[in-house]
């Protein structure tokens, strides 16, 4: 009994030695430890044996089995090691083919710059307002302080419709009056985004639809020092705090007193020229110009009933398409709107 | 506007370099847009001295000249023109020079002769007309010299953008004014040396002047002067006029224009001997009279237009142009300067009615100083006696029905600082306000009285003055302050927006893997007819930069079928594409006339996936936009939707009514199909396009009325039975779907096609032969579940056996 126990654990060790697989390993395992295998067999044969026998054969028997279970258990581990590392390194997986891409969509790059102009106005406390793309000559000029025949208008080559009185949009600008007849008299901050339109021919500078973005603030104790703080915090943002801002005063009808605002350029950073050539975004003037803005007009507050004696404000009108183009070095503004995919894909 | 800055220093001392006064003027509200220097084309032009001059042996029209020109040797030159003569000072090209045609000066050899240069005449120079000989230059000047230094040109322009309200700067004077503000020089006006001749007459006895109406026109004048010789202006008026862009033409018409540019004032003169009869009136026209202005085109006007008339014609048409009844010509010697102010509204509508605008009507549009006019009357008719000859009548002819009157602001140092936010004292603002050339009456510390200067018609109101020392004072130098602004609480919440539910779906399209495209909103009416969509509704634009834009969108589709062409173009084949955008029809009961209706169009067309590996190749169909769209609905907690075949539609075939189901019944959100594939070839795609154009306002609408809610998780495990049915191939899906719905299963909790089967082609032929229509196999998944306890299997068995044996008696279908 003693010499088979032997015998059957030297077989079984050998045996698993030339193990290769987790199936052979199961069978070996069935062989040897399972309910038929011939360990539990020979263990079967104990009680047949004479008593002063029976323990010195039944501890030979259970170190046998311990044995082979460690054996079997280390056999295992070993195995798996091998069957991971072969899964890596034969040719079941080749790690450099291309990946499975997950189907990605695209914001348009006007709409993602304006999401970026949200979140930069709306932590700032601004609402978001949109109004109509047709307006009336009333709202779009003339409550905004632009008489009709006056030179200002000049500024704003306009598409009329068909039917008199009526014009697609040329500024965000008359979201200022749909504004203030919303909230009045309340005080508010907001912006108003959208598609404006200009009778303008097609270049790499200019377009006939473009979006803005006005923005406008009504209350009590307002000042021009207010509005130079959100702007630049803007423009900082925007831009990048490197960015110098200068407020340099000019001219809308709708505001008193109005600036435009300029940023160091950032092509040539303010020099106006790049290895000693000129600068051709600026043109060596080391400044590009953002936006427009001043405070809101007496007029303007009168037109909708807000009393400029105890109210101020400020307004500001950014182009969308000019900011992206700035930011993002676009040299073309018709790609905008031609919606060529390798284009949209560009930004993410 | 270009301004000289040689002009600006006879008006103001300032000495600082061009860029030092572009940077003022630009922070004080004048852009200077450039820096120009108008004669660069012919900056390395040189004096030459002609030392001597010896016919060219071989031909008898050329010359060979030995030119000094200040270097060690003299050159040679052959010259073409028959002027040229030993003794001249000429202008010369050297070798290597472009001339300001682009053409580059070589080393030559002209009939055998060498010519190192080229002798000039004043055209290749740009300086006037003149080809029919060389220029000959005074003779003081030294050879060597380069000739924009010897002619005194003038090398430094600004290039300044000025905004609508500043008239006052469209003139040397005005800008000189701002200059002595920002520099606080003084301001230095031309001494009048104006030298009447009694012995010529009086003007206004010789002219009477009759005004229709004094809105119209506040003040005429005018001065007649007699015996003018026309001819060239002298050359430092025409270098003047050309370095600030002006072609001088002759010597009368070249004063009015140095005054134009000059003092900023219109003027226009007449040849006296033309006019009938010693009247000059201003009046209307009369609808439908015509004047033939001095270019010779006839205009055809309107009662709106204002016209100057002489006793029996009009024979200018006010402020625009000029008559060619009475313009000056080289024969005339007689006179009449006309100085006056017309309304600028009446000025701005012929001249954009007419597209005639001019640098007159620009002024007058935008207002003349009434005051300020009297000085440039002057003056112009002291410059023209000068450079003509003629002699200045004594007297002005005037009629001023409506002088200018004074006006005067309130001005209140507190409300300007609090709108400034900053702290301006009262001695600033006085010496910015008098400096700007106003009246200032500070008796009331608080409420000061402040008129404005005639030039400065912009400053109407107080808050123009708190502008002004804003503007002075510096904006950049005001604080940046980030406020405290108070606000309203119930302000719009972003997510409940038409605004916020846009952003939404905006992301949805994005995670869906759609990309956005951005279109115009108008469109050509070809596009829409194209589509067959309906004529009526339609809103045109009156004034289209082409054909292909003349309408406003009636529908999402057509911007995104050009993406279509335009992509196909480029090679991009397979699409997907979302564009959220507003549609446009008439509507009477708007506000605008128009509705204005968001729509989110979706694309695809060719290879479903954008790259081959590691997919099977396979092409978008109606599947891939009716599971975009279910998506969608699903996403807005709107249910998957009904989609119900419509018979007819402008330009899908197969068309498919998008419907959800509200307690009011089902609502059309949109449709989806496939577009015509004749309509689709106008796109060029060869592939299917399939669209779908669903109603954001709606879909809105219907999103709002429904809230998520939250249901717990299940706690006990499914029990899952497929059940195949084989089926005719025209059975809906759907309707073995409601079928096994109404059998009503118990402990069903949901219910999903698997998979779908149809047997080869080889079988359908079979069936076809054997008289059987074609079948397919549908496999439908059941999930059983009980809330509360554990399904065993045999009360499973049971609820399913009973579809099992329901569905063929209720369908004609197989298990
Ligand atoms: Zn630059």
């Amino acid at each position: 009994m003693l010499a088979e126990l032997r015998s059957l654990q030297n077989t079984a060790l050998q045996e698993l030695a030339g193990v290769e697989s987790p199936e052979a390993l199961e069978t070996w395992r069935q062989s040897f430890l399972g309910k038929k295998g011939q360990l539990t067999t020979l263990l079967r044969g104990l009680g047949a044996l004479p008593a002063e026998q029976r323990p010195e054969a039944g501890r030979m028997a259970n170190e046998t089995k311990q044995a082979l279970e460690a054996a079997y258990a280390e056999r295992e581990e070993a195995l798996r090691g091998q069957m991971a590392e072969r899964d890596l390194t034969a040719s079941a997986l080749d790690v450099r083919l291309p990946g499975r891409p997950p189907a990605l969509g695209h914001l348009h790059i006007s709409t993602q710059t304006l999401r970026e102009i949200y979140a930069i106005f709306g932590s700032m406390g601004f609402d978001i307002l949109t109004s109509s793309e047709v307006e009336d000559d009333v709202t779009n000029f003339q409550m905004l302080n632009i008489p009709p025949d006056h030179p200002a208008r000049d500024m704003w080559s306009t598409f009329y419709l068909t039917r008199p009185g009526l014009l697609l949009r040329t500024h965000t600008s008359p979201g200022q009056i749909h504004a203030m007849h919303k909230y009045h008299p309340e005080p508010f901050r907001v912006i108003l985004p959208g598609k404006c339109y200009r009778y303008e021919q097609v270049t790499t500078r200019s377009e006939e639809q473009f979006h803005q973005v006005e923005g406008m603030a009504v209350g009590r104790n307002i000042t021009m020092a207010d509005l130079k703080g959100v702007l630049a915090h803007f423009a900082h943002r925007m831009f990048g705090s490197e960015r110098a801002v200068r407020f340099r005063p000019s001219y809308f009808p709708f505001t008193e007193p109005s600036a435009e605002v300029d940023i160091s350029c950032m092509l040539c950073g303010g020099e106006g020229h790049v290895a000693g050539e000129p600068c051709r975004v600026c043109k060596k003037t080391g400044w590009v110009e953002i936006l427009g803005c001043g405070m809101v007009d007496p007029n303007v507050f009168r037109a909708v009933g807000y009393d400029p004696e105890a109210y101020t404000g400020f307004a500001f009108g950014l182009g969308v398409e000019r900011v992206a183009m700035l930011k993002y070095g676009i040299g073309d503004l018709r790609m905008f709107f031609e919606n060529d995919v390798r284009f949209l894909e560009q930004f993410s | 506007m270009l301004i000289s800055l040689q002009w600006l220093r006879e008006f103001v001392p300032f000495t600082g370099t061009v860029q030092e006064l572009a940077e003022r003027l630009t922070m004080q509200g004048l852009e200077v847009e450039a820096i120009i220097d108008p004669f660069a084309s012919i900056a390395k032009i040189v004096v030459g001295h002609v030392a001597e001059r010896t016919p060219h042996p071989e031909s008898d029209h050329l010359s060979v000249c030995t030119v000094d020109v200040g270097g060690p040797e003299a050159l040679q030159i052959v010259c073409g023109a028959p002027n040229v003569a030993a003794g001249q000072n000429v202008p010369v090209a050297l070798i290597g020079t472009s001339m300001p045609g682009g053409m580059e000066i070589k080393k030559a050899k002209l009939r055998g002769v060498v010519s190192t240069g080229m002798i000039c005449s004043e055209r290749e120079l740009g300086l006037s007309e003149e080809h029919d000989g060389i220029m000959v230059l005074p003779a003081s000047l030294r050879p060597g010299q380069l000739l924009t230094e010897a002619l005194g040109l003038e090398r430094e322009v600004l290039e300044v953008g000025i905004t609508p309200n500043r008239a006052d700067c469209l003139s040397v004077l005005g800008i000189a004014r701002e200059t002595a503000l920002g520099f606080g020089l003084p301001l230095t006006m031309p001494a009048l040396n104006l030298k009447e001749d009694p012995a010529a007459g009086n003007a206004a006895q010789a002219v009477r002047l009759e005004i229709a109406d004094g809105e119209l026109c506040p003040v005429y004048r005018a001065r007649v002067l007699t015996g003018a010789r026309i001819g060239k202006s002298p050359d430092w008026m025409r270098y003047r006029l050309l370095a600030i862009g002006q072609r001088p033409i002759s010597n009368i018409v070249d004063v009015t224009n140095y005054i134009l540019m000059e003092l900023g004032q219109p003027l226009h003169s007449f040849d006296r001997a033309l006019l009938k009869g010693d009247v000059i009136r201003v009046a209307p026209a009369s609808d439908g009279q015509t004047i033939t202005t001095l270019d010779g085109q006839e205009r055809k006007l309107l009662g709106s237009d204002l016209l100057i008339w002489d006793a029996e014609r009009p024979v200018a048409l006010a402020g625009v142009m000029g008559g060619a009844n009475s313009s000056i010509t080289d024969a005339s010697t007689e006179v009449l300067l006309e100085c006056a102010i017309f309304r600028p509204g009446t000025i701005r509508k012929t001249a954009r009615r007419l597209a005639l605008p001019s640098e007159s009507s620009y002024r007058f549009e935008r207002g003349v100083d009434q005051v300020g006019s009297v000085f440039a009357l002057e003056r112009a008719a002291q410059l023209m006696a000068e450079v003509s000859g003629a002699k200045v009548m004594a007297g002005v002819a005037t009629a001023e029905p409506k002088p200018w009157a004074p006006r005067e602001h309130i001005f209140r140092l507190e409300r300007c600082n609090a709108l400034l936010g900053i702290s301006l004292t009262a001695e600033f603002c006085r010496s910015t306000l008098t400096g700007l050339g106003c009246s200032v009456d500070d008796s009331d510390a608080a409420c000061w009285r402040v008129g404005s200067p005639p030039h400065r018609l912009d400053l109407e109101r107080e808050v123009d003055l708190f502008e002004e020392c804003g503007r002075v004072h510096g904006l950049d130098r005001i604080p940046a302050v980030l406020p405290k602004i108070s606000k309203s609480l119930d302000s719009v919440q972003m997510s409940d927006t038409e605004f916020g539910f846009i952003q939404a779906l905006k992301a949805w399209g994005v995670g869906s893997g759609l990309r956005e495209a951005v279109n115009y909103s108008f469109v050509g009416t070809e596009d829409l007819d194209r589509l067959n969509l309906p004529v009526e509704g339609r809103i045109k634009i009156a004034n289209p930069l082409s054909e292909d834009q003349n309408v406003l969108r009636t529908e999402i589709a057509p911007g995104l079928l050009n993406n279509v062409r335009h992509n196909l173009a480029q090679g991009n084949a397979s699409l997907r594409l979302f564009e959220v955008a507003k549609a446009f029809v008439e509507d009477a009961a708007s506000d605008t006339g128009a509705r204005e209706n968001s729509r989110l169009g979706v694309l695809v067309h060719g290879a479903r996936h954008s790259q081959e590996w590691p997919w099977e190749q396979s092409e978008a169909d109606y599947l891939d936009v009716k599971g975009l769209v279910e998506n969608l609905l699903a996403h807005l907690r709107l249910g998957a939707g009904s989609y119900v075949l419509e018979p007819e539609h402008p330009y899908l075939a197969p068309c498919v009514r998008v419907e959800v189901a509200t307690k009011a019944g089902p609502k059309l959100v949109g449709r989806i199909g496939r577009v015509e594939p004749k309509i689709a070839d106008a796109y060029h795609a060869r592939k299917e396009v399939w669209l779908a154009d669903l109603d954001v306002d709606l879909l809105r609408a219907l999103s709002r009325a429904t809230k998520p809610s939250f249901k717990s998780l299940p706690k006990f495990p499914p029990v899952r039975r497929d059940v195949t049915v084989i089926c005719p191939a025209t059975l809906h899906a759907e309707a073995v779907e409601a079928a096994i719905r109404e059998l009503k299963p118990k402990n069903l909790e949901s219910l999903a096609l698997v998979a779908v089967y149809a047997p080869e082609a080889a079988s359908e032929d079979k069936a076809a032969s054997d008289g059987k229509a074609a079948e397919r196999n549908l496999t439908f998944r059941l999930t059983y579940r009980h809330a509360e306890r554990t399904l065993v299997d045999k009360e499973v068995d049971k609820e399913h056996g009973k579809v099992l044996a329901g569905l063929p008696q209720k369908l004609p279908v197989r298990i």
